[in-house]
């Protein structure tokens, strides 16, 4: 979930009063949002947003935005926006889009700022917007880059190419020599990071003005000239560019609505396709190009248990932004420029909901009756746990995730049916776990101190090999006990064991077993009806010397589920 | 009895739960008398174990008091000392050879005698100096000529002491005479080698006086009659012979601590949650459970989580080694939740509008939320149904206080035609009161990928204070409808772990899953 830095006075200058802690908190929900922190004197509060398809959300402004409206105040009007058969003039200012960036990252958007200065402050509003906007919603720049240049030094048009990037240099922001685009990728902090996402590609993709003269490097780095953007500038380009066409248009919209509810102008920009896109070879940006949603009343009535008039419900939905037209029963529903997060006419009823405000609907207790049951395999578990705590034995629970280390290196055994996790984040769980015996004799290992003898079990999932199953492997209910003591052997296990099969109603038939885990010959696997259902034995003294043990110990372990099949 | 004073009543009580060691002590030594463990040992003929464990408990409770402290200097006989006793000394077996067959040279006289050339080197040498034997003119040891009696000199000597220690174990230093003390110093001079005959050992030995209490004490037992032979336990012998009719119970100090058992004994934390499992049950709902390796088609694509979405990201699930893929997914599930994330299928959505990646769906990983097995419930689900697991999941998270890479979620549906955000409340409102026992509750707008609406329902717990129960929502068509269900599905998550936490006195999570047998044998649940 995202996290953004509000600054406190162009928050509260947007909702147009200020409030306290606990009125803040309680007017975010409508965000889906929540108060982190809030310090002392330092201007910033800490939001985190829980919406992961709100990205408009993610700024002060467009948090301030949406709160402003929901409090009743009037939606900004942003007339700068193209629509399909409505198009914006864009004068000069016009980017032309190479056929070469096919299949590369061929879509952008773009639009002119002016007309105020940069101060520290917007500095960090641009830059976080582009972060969270890039980072969060854009995948790590996957799907959006952002870039922000000083137009007063751009010639038109600006050209958007397919470069070579042996051939092609210029010197990146943060350093002072020009370098090619493809050294960029090894010598810049920020090619190292997002080079990656270009790296495979025959060209490059470029920005470079009517001079040639290089703008930016998307998605990976501005230049030092044009690129630059300091504190004082006033006249700002914007783009944003990416490999899906709507994400770009809505991403560029964002932007936009932000720097326009900053105090700038907003001057459109017209892009030249190669080709015809969905909304045709040109493309004025930031354009328009949601599709409206329709919705029957009666489903939002069915879906939050409440009656409602088309009106009441076209109410509350403006509440936060959208637009609506009551057609009969039907409410066609044009989000805001700055969203697209209806898939579903269901997106809109949530929309009722949180405009109606949450304490207006009355919780009903379900009439359905239903019969509780719990599973048969936690029933089996519970009467094998009962007698083990019967015959003595303290339970313990463990972690399912482990290391190679102690489940297959300290066991000694060649791990063949271990389900390894391809990537772990650290060396002591890269494994699932395949047996409950290593745990057990973790235990043993921390717990010299504890007055024997020490009788402890568990009963929990395992995850072994099998390629019969379309996984490759099968999860276990598993019980496992371990007893150590000064003398403790087969014998005390094997007559647990017979008492526990005993009350389950179970006849188990030892075969002799050579396994490294147990010493030889005093070790065995449980057979039901033939079947193995199961391994005990006394644990070998380099196993027990493995994990720092020196008690003698005797274990078994046993597949519950094996157990319980006819 | 009635005119007895304060401290005789307390005498009185005590003297009842004496040991039989300590009644025969107080009965055998009046008030003034002194006791040691020398003396106990002579004359109760106690063990040394026995004469300890008297004296500490009688100078306990006041009826013995310590009045002197002095070292003994002892000579214990050692285990060579007495195998020497028994078959002789080196020098006694040397002479009573050479008596019986004449001189003999000293390598042949160890062969002889299996001793150690080294031992009857010195042996003989011990013995010339004293003139006992000599050596002759073929380098034999013999005796000197006119000898009559050699054991009587040094030897005699020596088996004087060995005999006197052999039956006491020890010779106290200040019993012997000053020849006899030098020569048992001599003979413990090699101490510690196993080669000497006795050990030089000193002792502290204390002394008692019996105190005015154990006068009183011992008057008690005389009038109560007691001897210290009173039986200890009640055997099936005397039930069987009728022997308790006479007999006379020694009385026991219920105040001594008995010794601590280690009792089979459940995990509070599976407790915890299987009350948990019981009070869902008794709500109504039916509990279901899978394994643990699962496809992102189930984890993520069933929930209508688009594959591109950040949390379904290579670092936050766990994928497997080998295999990667799972060799199929269930159809028509397959074609029906692909269709519903490209276009929406028939469920009225837009769907999110990209090509659907079969491969990647049959990817195999760690389930990362309980929702999981909610979404494979949905094909076989009854309707009307209520539905929960409490069930393991892996997050890749670092392990610290508040974070575990496996932990439990506690997550359901509820299946009905009448499901709807009101009844959605209702039921979080029951979970509020029944599971967690809260007075207040306040519900939250809230988001989930799967679900429109989601709510969050925020508690006051009696302890805890306010904090987020859980998560919820109405289930989306997009992850209905490709799953064959055609009624609304409320679906909802409760974080259980702070109140496991809680009910047990624990405040890191890393504690509910501790290894220290200690540690679980000791802890408690409220």
């Amino acid at each position: 979930m995202p996290k953004i830095d509000v600054n406190e006075k162009l928050f509260f200058q947007v909702l147009g009063k200020k409030m306290g802690t606990d009125e803040l908190t309680e007017l975010l929900t409508a965000a889906k949002a929540e108060l982190d922190d809030w310090p002392e004197g330092e201007g910033i509060l800490r939001v985190e947003l829980n919406d992961t398809n709100r990205p408009d959300l993610w700024s002060t402004l467009g948090l301030a935005r949406q709160l402003s409206i929901y409090l009743g105040n009037k939606a900004p009007a942003y007339r700068f926006f193209s629509r399909p058969g409505t198009v914006q003039k864009t004068e000069d200012r016009r980017v032309v889009v190479d056929a070469g960036l096919a299949g590369i990252r061929p879509y952008i958007a773009s639009f002119v700022a002016e007309g105020k200065k940069i101060t520290d402050a917007l500095l960090r509003e641009i830059i976080q917007s582009q972060e969270k906007l890039c980072g969060n919603f854009g995948r790590k720049r996957r799907t959006i880059a952002m870039g922000v240049s000083r137009a007063d030094l751009i010639q038109w048009p600006v050209h958007y190419g397919a470069a070579d990037p042996d051939a092609t240099l210029f010197i990146p922001l943060d350093f002072d020599k020009p370098l090619s685009m493809r050294k960029i990728l090894s010598d810049h902090p920020k090619g190292r990071e997002y080079g990656p996402l270009v790296a495979a590609f025959e060209k490059f993709p470029l920005l470079s003005d009517g001079r040639g003269e290089v703008l930016t490097f998307p998605p990976v780095i501005n230049s030092a000239l044009i690129g630059g953007v300091r504190v004082g500038d006033s006249r700002l380009f914007i783009d944003l560019t990416g490999p899906e066409l709507d994400t770009i248009l809505l991403a560029c919209s964002i932007a936009a609505c932000d720097f326009a509810d900053m105090g700038f102008t907003i001057l459109p920009v017209a892009v030249h396709y190669p080709v015809e896109t969905r909304y045709g070879r040109t493309i004025a940006t930031p354009f328009y190009f949601q599709k409206e949603t329709v919705l029957a009343v009666k489903e939002a009535e069915k879906r939050l248990g409440e009656k409602f008039t088309p009106a009441q419900a076209a109410r509350c939905i403006k509440r936060l932004g959208s637009a609506v037209r009551v057609d009969g029963e039907l409410l066609v529903v044009s989000p805001p420029e700055y969203r697209n997060d209806f898939l579903h006419p269901v997106d809109v009823i949530e929309e009722i909901m949180i405009g109606r405000g949450m304490e207006s609907f009355e919780p009903v207790m379900p009439r359905d009756f239903t019969v509780g049951r719990i599973s048969e395999a936690e029933w089996y578990a519970r009467s094998v746990r009962e007698t083990m705590i019967g015959l003595g034995y303290q339970e313990m629970i463990y972690g399912y995730l482990g290391s190679r280390t102690d489940f297959v290196d300290r066991m000694g055994i060649d791990g063949a049916e271990v389900m390894e996790i391809e990537n772990p984040m650290t060396e002591s769980f890269d494994i699932v776990r395949n047996s409950i015996l290593p745990n057990l004799l973790a235990s043993e290992s921390v717990s010299a101190n504890a007055a024997y003898p020490h009788r402890i079990f568990e009963v929990g999932k395992i995850v072994v090999r099998d390629p019969s199953e379309n996984s490759g492997s099968r999860t276990h209910n598993t019980l496992a006990f371990l007893v150590a003591d000064r003398e403790t052997g087969f014998n005390e296990v094997d007559a647990h064991l017979l008492a526990l099969f005993y009350y389950l109603s179970l006849d188990p038939r030892l075969v002799p077993l050579s396994d490294p885990r147990f010493i030889p010959g005093r070790a065995a696997e449980i057979r039901v009806k033939g079947r193995k259902v199961g391994i005990m034995g006394e644990i070998h003294p380099a196993v027990l010397e493995n994990w720092g043990i020196q008690m003698p110990c005797a274990g078994v372990e046993l597949s519950l589920d094996l157990m319980r099949e006819e | 009895m009635d005119t007895l004073s304060a401290s005789s009543r307390d005498a009185q009580s005590t003297a009842r739960e004496l040991h039989p060691l300590e009644i025969k002590v107080l009965l055998h030594a009046d008030e003034g008398t002194e006791v040691s463990q020398a003396s106990l040992i002579s004359e109760l003929s106690y063990n040394t174990g026995q004469a300890n464990q008297a004296l500490s408990w009688l100078a306990a409770k006041g009826f013995a008091a310590e009045k002197s402290r002095a070292t003994r200097v002892l000579y214990e006989i050692t285990d060579f000392g007495r195998e020497c006793f028994e078959k002789g000394t080196y020098e006694e077996r040397i002479i009573r050879l050479i008596s019986a067959e004449g001189p003999q040279s000293l390598p042949d006289i160890a062969a002889r005698l299996g001793l150690d050339p080294r031992d009857v080197g010195s042996a003989f040498g011990g013995l010339s100096r004293e003139k006992v034997l000599v050596m002759d003119d073929q380098k034999r040891a013999a005796l000197p000529p006119g000898a009559n009696n050699p054991l009587d000199g040094s030897p005699a000597a020596v088996r004087a002491l060995l005999t006197r220690a052999a039956k006491t174990g020890a010779l106290e230093e200040k019993s012997l005479t000053g020849a006899e003390r030098d020569l048992a110093a001599s003979l413990a001079k090699k101490r510690g080698s196993a080669t000497s005959l006795f050990r030089l050992v000193e002792r502290e030995e204390v002394t008692f006086v019996m105190t005015p209490a154990g006068g009183e004490a011992r008057r008690q037992l005389q009038r109560a009659g007691t001897t210290g032979e009173e039986a200890g336990a009640l055997t099936p012998e005397m039930l069987k012979t009728g022997a308790w009719k006479t007999a006379r119970f020694r009385r026991y100090n219920i105040d001594v601590p008995p010794a601590r058992i280690l009792p089979g004994r459940s995990n509070p934390y599976c407790v915890f949650l299987e009350r948990l499992k019981d009070k869902l049950a008794s709500l109504g709902f039916e509990e279901f459970d899978g394994p643990l390796v699962e496809t992102e088609f189930w984890n993520g694509d069933a929930l209508f989580m688009p594959q591109f979405h950040s949390a379904r990201d290579i670092h936050d699930v766990y994928s497997m080694k080998d295999p990667t893929h799972a060799r199929e997914i269930e159809q028509p599930w397959l074609d029906q939740v692909a269709a519903a994330h490209e276009n929406g299928w028939t469920t009225g959505s837009r769907g999110w509008g990209y090509a659907f990646d079969r491969t990647f769906t049959r990817r195999l990983i760690l389930r990362s939320q309980g929702t999981v097995l909610s979404a494979k419930t949905l094909p076989h689900a009854k309707v009307p149904g209520k539905y929960f697991g409490v069930v393991r999941c892996f997050r890749y998270d670092r392990v610290d206080a508040t974070h575990l890479a496996d932990f439990y979620q506690t997550e359901g549906i509820v299946l009905g035609e009448e499901v709807n955000l009101r009844t959605l409340l209702g039921l979080l409102k029951m979970f509020a009161e029944e599971v967690a026992m809260a007075k207040e509750v306040k519900y939250v707008p809230g988001f989930f990928p799967f679900t429109e609406p989601s709510v969050e329902v925020h508690i006051k717990h009696p302890t805890l204070g306010w904090f987020e129960l859980g998560g919820s929502g109405i289930f989306r068509p997009e992850v209905t409808e490709p799953l064959g269900v055609k009624v609304p599905v409320l679906a909802w998550g409760l974080g259980i772990d702070r109140m496991a936490l809680t009910s047990m006195g624990l405040h890191d999570i890393r504690d509910l899953f501790s290894p220290s047998i200690e540690d679980v044998r000791t802890r408690r649940m409220r």
